[in-house]
């Protein structure tokens, strides 16, 4: 190759980068890479639009925080959510996959209702939610008529609060597990849960045997999408709750973060927070799909 | 059991396990939906009901229904609907135009580039679809506001677009892997420009990764509350889902308005969703078979 073409592909190249690459790249280098960046710079100061002037302080604001009781008890309803949130759609898409894995026109109707609050915004999933477990809400209206004297408060009570705003979350995400699941259940040949039932595998053999391993990369795929979403919980707090009731019991990290950086406008210790929750998403995450990832191999 | 232990007959009784009295567990399907579905029953029971039957008796059947609820929200004298209406089908139409036309384009260049640096793009373009937006929106308001966009329907399709398009490059990438190189090199040779080539032989070729990412963006966008909530803010007008959070504040009592802006500002989705539900499964679940 003679440098005149040498140069003559790289100006191609140039131009192929500039026509085809760079328009999307900007994009995201200008609202999500620098402002990634930014948040990283921002907590290492105390940059804060109301106080002093930004200084570098270090790793000061990582220091605060892990001594902050309103954090830890952050991570705390976290943890617990997502916890719940990874369990419950899971099990139960699972569950009412293998029962609606019937072909028909019935069960495509039932399979098409779970799959509304999916496309469903969070906002109106916790309106709706609202309505029903608010003191003397719909479920309560229910409840008395059916002789429940003193049904307990769903959203009021602190220790079910936190339940209640899993369950709700849960009930968003449902559909998505058993729609994942059951393009699985579909993938297993039926041939050879034949051959299982000839050798004398019970329903329950069957089922451990064949159709579970098979349904691994399904499992992959809920789970780690399950994980991000409950880290990130944001809007069911902020609409249903807000945080309460009493003092953070059902405040998650995500809804931290906007309270600090947008309402108390302390950008330094939001941005350090965002950071904490950045890490923890990617870890837990990135864990989560090597180990089930291998699973998938080995099965 | 083990293996040379089956009877001829076990075949038969794997049938009829499978057949056996299908109306039970038709019922029993039917009944846990039901039970499932009780809370959309009841919001779109209660938006064609009057208000002291919203209290008084929340599960009947609204009969005679009433549309007062829906009038009254399609004529509130502040326009919340039909602005956030408005609203929100330009910005979802607008980014997830852009969107897919970026993404296509993006994902074509660094499927398609054999370099360090093509590669080391697409890893930080994708880990970009694991961060939360709580991550990053401080700074972004503060570039939003240095640029004038804050507050602006431009400013919301300008964040979407960067926000969004690892979700699109990942979905074009996995697609633009599948179609050979030898097709789009035979139009080259036939003289056709890289645009052209793009555009007329492999962008076609794109189809259902294009359908894919028209569809979930815009139900992503059209349903996101937290993004708009904040760069939007209370000035600048809003979108019909946040709509829906400020009428939660207004009218903590008066469910039937309440319920009919939801139902109102939820159907769009939902009637996108009927029509498009073959799509949506396909969409969600390409990489769930596969394995």
């Amino acid at each position: 190759m003679t440098s005149k073409q040498g140069r003559k592909l790289r100006r191609a190249d140039l131009g192929y980068f500039l026509g085809f690459g760079a328009p999307g790249l900007l994009f995201y280098a200008c609202f999500v890479f620098a402002p990634l960046v930014l948040s990283v710079g921002y907590s290492f100061t105390n940059a804060d639009a109301f106080g002093p002037d930004t200084k570098f302080t270090g790793f000061h604001n990582y220091l605060r925080l892990f001594q902050d009781p309103d954090f830890l008890m952050q991570l705390r309803v976290t943890t617990v959510l997502t916890f719940i949130i990874v369990l419950v759609p899971n099990l139960g898409g699972l569950a009412i996959a293998v029962l609606l894995n019937r072909r028909g026109r019935l069960y495509r109707a039932l399979r098409t209702v779970f799959f509304v609050p999916v496309v469903l915004s969070s906002v109106v999933v916790s309106v709706v939610w609202q309505a029903m477990l608010t003191d003397g809400g719909l479920l309560d209206t229910v409840l008395t008529s059916l002789g429940v004297e003193h049904p307990p408060g769903w959203l009021s009570d602190p220790s079910i609060a936190l339940y209640s705003v899993g369950s709700i979350a849960s009930w968003q995400l449902l559909g998505f597990c058993t729609v994942v699941y059951l393009a699985g259940l579909q993938g297993v040949p039926d041939d050879l849960l034949e051959a299982a039932a000839i050798d004398g595998a019970g329903r329950w053999t069957r089922f451990r045997r064949v159709t579970w391993p098979m349904l691994a990369p399904a499992l992959t795929i809920n789970t780690v999408m399950l994980l991000i979403t409950g880290f990130k919980t944001y809007d069911f707090v902020q609409v249903i709750t807000h945080g309460g009731p009493g003092s953070g019991t059902t405040a998650t990290v995500a809804y931290g973060v906007i309270q600090t950086g947008f309402t108390e406008n302390k950008t330094g210790l939001a941005s350090a927070m965002a950071v904490v929750m950045l890490l923890i998403v990617a870890v837990v995450s990135s864990v989560a799909l090597r180990v089930l990832q291998r699973r998938e191999v080995e099965l | 059991m083990r293996h040379g232990t089956g009877h001829p007959e076990a075949a038969g009784r794997f049938r009829r396990e499978e057949s056996r009295a299908p109306w039970v567990r038709a019922l029993f399907a039917l009944t846990i939906t039901a039970v499932f579905a009780l809370p959309l029953y009841l919001v779109v029971a209660n938006v064609f009901k009057r208000g002291e039957d919203i209290s008084g008796s929340p599960a009947s059947v609204p009969w005679p229904p009433t549309l007062d609820n829906l009038k009254a929200v399609l004529n509130r004298p502040d326009g919340l609907y039909w602005n956030g209406l408005i609203n929100s089908a330009e910005i979802t139409v607008v980014s997830i135009v852009i969107l897919a036309v970026l993404s296509a384009m993006l994902g074509h260049y660094l499927c398609r580039t054999r370099s360090r640096f093509a590669r080391l793009t697409l890893l930080v373009l994708l880990a970009g679809l694991m961060i939360p937006p709580q991550v990053i929106l401080v700074p972004v308001v503060r570039i939003l506001r240095l640029t004038h966009l804050m507050t602006t329907l431009s400013g919301m399709v300008a964040f979407n677009v960067g926000y969004y398009i690892p979700f699109g490059v990942f979905v074009f990438a996995g697609f633009i892997r599948s179609i050979p190189v030898e097709l789009e090199e035979a139009a080259a040779l036939d003289g056709a420009g890289r645009w052209r080539t793009f555009w007329v032989v492999v962008f076609p070729l794109l189809r259902p990764a294009t359908a894919s990412v028209l569809i979930f963006l815009g139900v992503w966008i059209w349903n996101d509350f937290l993004d708009p909530l904040i760069i939007l803010g209370p000035v600048g007008g809003t979108t019909v889902t946040v709509g829906v959070y400020r009428a939660l504040g207004e009218h903590q009592s008066d469910y039937g308005q309440l319920f009919g802006l939801m139902f109102l500002a939820a159907l769009p989705v939902v009637i996108f969703y009927f029509l498009l539900q073959k799509h949506f499964v396909k969409g969600l679940t390409g990489g769930a078979v596969k394995g």
